[in-house]
C-alpha cells in the first residue's frame, strides 16, 4: 500500500481513517443515538465520520433507500411497513415538501 | 398480510401517547384488553407463570411497551382505542417492566437526551446498534426463545437487512439466531432477579414538596419547587414554581403517571410551553432525576434534579475564582440557618432568601486554597460542593460530538436543532491540565461560533448554509431541501467546529465541539 497515493477526495479520506485517532472520531460520531453506522454509504454520517461520501442531495437518491429498507430506522421503508409512504411524491427532488415522517403527531 | 392500516392514523398513534393524560383516572383494566385484544392472535398457554404466548416473556419499559403496541397496530392489523393501550402499556409495566437498576444505563433514550455517544459491544454494534440504539434492546428482558423469535420478526419486517454493508460479507441470520440472540438472553436476562426483588419491595411515595434544581437550554439554570399531588393509584397532579437564574419566574403545572413503581412521566405547560418529564424516583424516594424537554422540541431540555426534606440540590454557579467576589444561588429546602461557604470564602451580603433558595454576595480570599468547600445551611449540607480555583486551564464542549438536521423550509419535517454549554476545568495541585486531579468547576455563561471542521468543509463553504448558533449556545441547522447555489444542488448540510471562548479575568480560554449538520430522520420513535 505505501506504493500507492491517493487520487481522487474520498481516497484522501480513506488513507486518513488509518490514524488511530481518526477511526475513534468516526466511531463516536457514528455512535450518537439516533444515526446509523450502517456505512453503504450511509444516511446522516460516511464511513469517515464526515459528509462527502453521502449521497447528496439526498432527495435524488431517497428512494434507493426507502425501497431497498435499507436505513429502516430513519426512512419508511416500502417493502414492508409503510408501502403507501411515498406514493403521491414520484419525484422527492421535486416535492420534497409533501413527504412526511412518522413522528409523534406534537413534534410535527 | 393484511393492509397496513392509513399512514395518516398511525401518526396519532405516536411515540409518546400515553403520556397524553387525562384528568379522569382510566376505568380500563389492562389486562382485560390483553385478553379481548390480544388473544386474538397470542395464545393462553395455561402456565400461569407465563400465562399467554409471547406476551408473558418479555419485560419492558412503558416506551418499550408502547412501541410493540404500536407495531401491532401498524402491521397486525390492531385495533385499540387510546384509554385501552393506555391501559395495557401501564399493566404489562407494572407486572412485566425493568427495575431501577435495569433500566438505569440506558435512562438517556427514555429522557430523549440528544447526542448521547453510546459505548456499544462489538456483537451488537455490528449486529443490532448499527440501525437503531442500544438501548433499545438494552431496555428489553426476554428468554432466548423470545430473542430468537425477534432476530425472525426482523428478518420477516425488514428482509433486506442481510444485504447491508456489516451482513452481507458474513453468515449474518446464522449469527444473529445462534451467537447473539443467546447472548442477548444473557446479558439481559428475562429472570433477571431485580425484578422479583423490585416487585417485592414498597415503593417511594411521591406526593409532597421536592426542591428543584434543573436547566433548559435558552433559558440557562433554574430553581423551584415541585408540588406532587396524588389524585388516584400511580396518577398525580404537580404544580412547578420557581426562578430563572436570571430572576425571572418560572410557573407550570400538568399532571403524571407513574409506571412500575418509579418511572415518572409527566405532561405539563411551563410558561406557555408544553413539556415533558421523564424522571426516575430513588428506590429510597428521596429523589426525582432525569429530564425536562418540550413536547415539540425534545432536543431543547436539560437535565432536572429534585430532592424531598431538607437538602441543598445545587449551587449557581459552583466555582469562585481567588480573590474573586459573586453571587451565588443555593438551591434546596429547608434552608434555614447562617450559611457558611468553606473556608476563605466570605459571605458578603444576603442578597435574598426563602426556604428553597439563597442568594448570597460571595467574595473568596486571594489566599484561599484551591479545591472543593462543603456548603451548609443551618444543618443542611450540600449535595454539591463549591470549588475555589486560581484559573481556568480547560474548556469541554458538551456535547463534544453531536448532530443537528435541517428541516423546515416549507416541509413536513422540523429542523432539529442541537444546544451546546462549556464546561470548566482547573489544572488541580498539579498544574498541569488533562489529568486525574483536575477540578471541574461547572457549567460557565460563553461566546460560541463555528468553523469549518476541515478542509473539505471549508472547500463546500458550509460555514454559509449549514445554519447559525446564538448566544446561549443553541445551534440551528439550515433549511431542508436543495440548495442550487450549492455543487450538486447539495442539502444544507455542514460539518462543523463548535467554539466556545470562556472569559477568565483578561484570558480568554477556549474548547471546541464536533457538529454535522444532516439530513433529517423520518422515523421517531419512542426509543430511538
Amino acid at each position: 500500500m505505501k506504493h500507492l497515493k491517493s487520487f481522487n477526495k474520498k481516497a484522501k479520506m480513506l488513507d486518513r481513517t488509518t490514524s488511530p485517532d481518526e477511526v475513534e472520531d468516526v466511531v463516536a460520531m457514528q455512535s450518537v443515538v439516533g444515526c446509523t453506522s450502517t456505512n453503504d454509504p450511509g444516511w446522516e454520517v460516511d464511513p469517515f465520520g464526515g459528509l462527502g461520501s453521502l449521497c447528496q442531495p439526498m432527495e435524488s437518491d431517497l428512494y434507493g433507500c426507502a425501497d431497498a429498507c435499507w436505513w429502516p430506522a430513519q426512512v419508511p421503508d416500502t417493502i414492508s411497513q409503510y408501502p403507501d409512504w411515498s406514493q403521491d411524491v414520484s419525484k422527492a427532488n421535486e416535492d420534497w415538501r409533501k413527504l412526511d415522517g412518522i413522528f409523534p403527531e406534537e413534534q410535527k | 398480510m393484511k393492509k397496513p392500516m392509513m399512514k395518516r392514523a398511525l401518526y396519532f398513534s405516536g411515540a409518546i401517547a400515553f403520556m397524553g393524560l387525562s384528568s379522569a383516572v382510566v376505568a380500563v383494566d389492562g389486562e382485560s384488553v390483553i385478553q379481548e385484544k390480544c388473544l386474538l392472535c397470542h395464545t393462553q398457554t395455561g402456565n400461569p407463570e407465563t400465562p399467554y404466548s409471547r406476551i408473558s416473556e418479555q419485560r419492558k419499559t412503558p416506551e418499550g411497551w408502547q412501541m410493540t403496541i404500536n407495531r401491532m397496530q401498524r402491521l397486525n392489523g390492531l385495533v385499540i382505542s387510546s384509554d385501552e393501550e393506555r391501559a395495557v402499556i401501564k399493566y404489562l409495566s407494572d407486572t412485566q417492566g425493568l427495575a431501577p437498576s435495569e433500566s438505569a444505563p440506558h435512562r438517556y433514550v427514555l429522557e430523549q437526551k440528544p447526542n448521547v455517544v453510546e459505548n456499544v459491544d462489538p456483537a451488537y454494534a455490528e449486529m443490532c446498534a448499527r440501525c437503531h440504539s442500544n438501548a433499545r434492546f438494552g431496555l428489553q428482558r426476554r428468554t432466548e426463545d423470545e430473542w430468537k423469535l425477534h432476530v425472525n420478526t426482523h428478518m420477516a419486517i425488514n428482509p433486506t437487512t442481510e444485504l447491508h454493508a456489516l451482513a452481507r460479507d458474513r453468515s449474518w441470520y446464522d449469527i444473529a439466531y445462534n451467537d447473539v440472540a443467546p447472548k442477548l438472553a444473557t446479558d439481559y436476562a428475562f429472570n433477571d432477579p431485580a425484578w422479583k426483588k423490585w416487585q417485592q419491595m414498597s415503593k417511594p411515595k411521591l406526593a409532597g414538596s421536592w426542591s428543584v434544581a434543573g436547566f433548559i437550554a435558552g433559558k440557562g439554570n433554574y430553581s423551584a419547587t415541585l408540588n406532587i399531588t396524588k389524585v388516584s393509584k400511580d396518577n398525580f397532579s404537580l404544580v412547578m414554581t420557581g426562578h430563572y437564574a436570571d430572576g425571572s419566574p418560572l410557573k407550570g403545572s400538568g399532571q403524571a403517571k407513574v409506571f412500575s413503581g418509579y418511572e415518572w412521566r409527566a405532561s405539563l405547560t411551563l410558561d406557555g410551553v408544553k413539556m415533558r418529564q421523564v424522571m426516575a424516583a430513588s428506590e429510597d424516594g428521596t429523589t426525582l432525576t432525569g429530564r425536562m424537554y418540550q413536547a415539540a422540541h425534545d432536543e431543547i431540555g436539560g437535565e432536572l434534579n429534585a430532592m424531598n426534606g431538607k437538602a441543598i440540590v445545587a449551587l449557581s454557579p459552583s466555582a469562585i475564582k481567588q480573590g474573586g467576589q459573586q453571587e451565588i444561588t443555593i438551591i434546596g429546602s429547608g434552608l434555614k440557618g447562617d450559611i457558611s461557604l468553606g473556608k476563605d470564602v466570605q459571605v458578603v451580603k444576603v442578597l435574598s432568601r426563602d426556604a428553597d433558595r439563597v442568594v448570597v454576595l460571595a467574595k473568596a480570599s486571594t489566599r484561599a486554597s484551591v479545591g472543593l468547600r462543603d456548603v451548609a445551611v443551618g444543618g443542611t449540607k450540600a449535595n454539591a460542593q463549591l470549588a475555589v480555583y486560581d484559573s481556568i486551564a480547560t474548556i469541554q464542549v458538551t456535547p463534544n460530538e453531536s448532530i443537528a438536521r435541517i428541516g423546515g423550509n416549507g416541509g413536513k419535517l422540523a429542523k432539529v436543532q442541537s444546544t451546546y454549554r462549556a464546561l470548566a476545568f482547573s489544572a488541580g495541585s498539579d498544574g498541569k491540565p488533562g489529568t486525574e486531579d483536575d477540578m471541574r468547576l461547572g457549567y460557565m455563561p460563553a461566546q460560541w461560533s463555528l468553523l469549518p471542521f476541515d478542509e473539505v468543509a471549508d472547500h463546500e463553504n458550509d460555514l454559509k448554509y449549514a445554519g447559525t448558533i446564538d448566544g446561549n449556545g443553541i445551534f440551528t441547522p439550515g433549511d431542508a431541501g436543495l440548495n442550487p447555489e450549492r455543487k450538486f444542488s447539495t442539502n444544507n448540510v455542514g460539518n462543523l467546529k463548535v467554539i466556545a471562548q470562556v472569559a477568565d479575568g483578561d484570558n480568554k480560554v477556549e474548547g471546541e465541539a464536533h457538529l454535522l449538520v444532516t439530513v433529517p430522520t423520518f422515523i421517531k420513535r419512542a426509543i430511538q
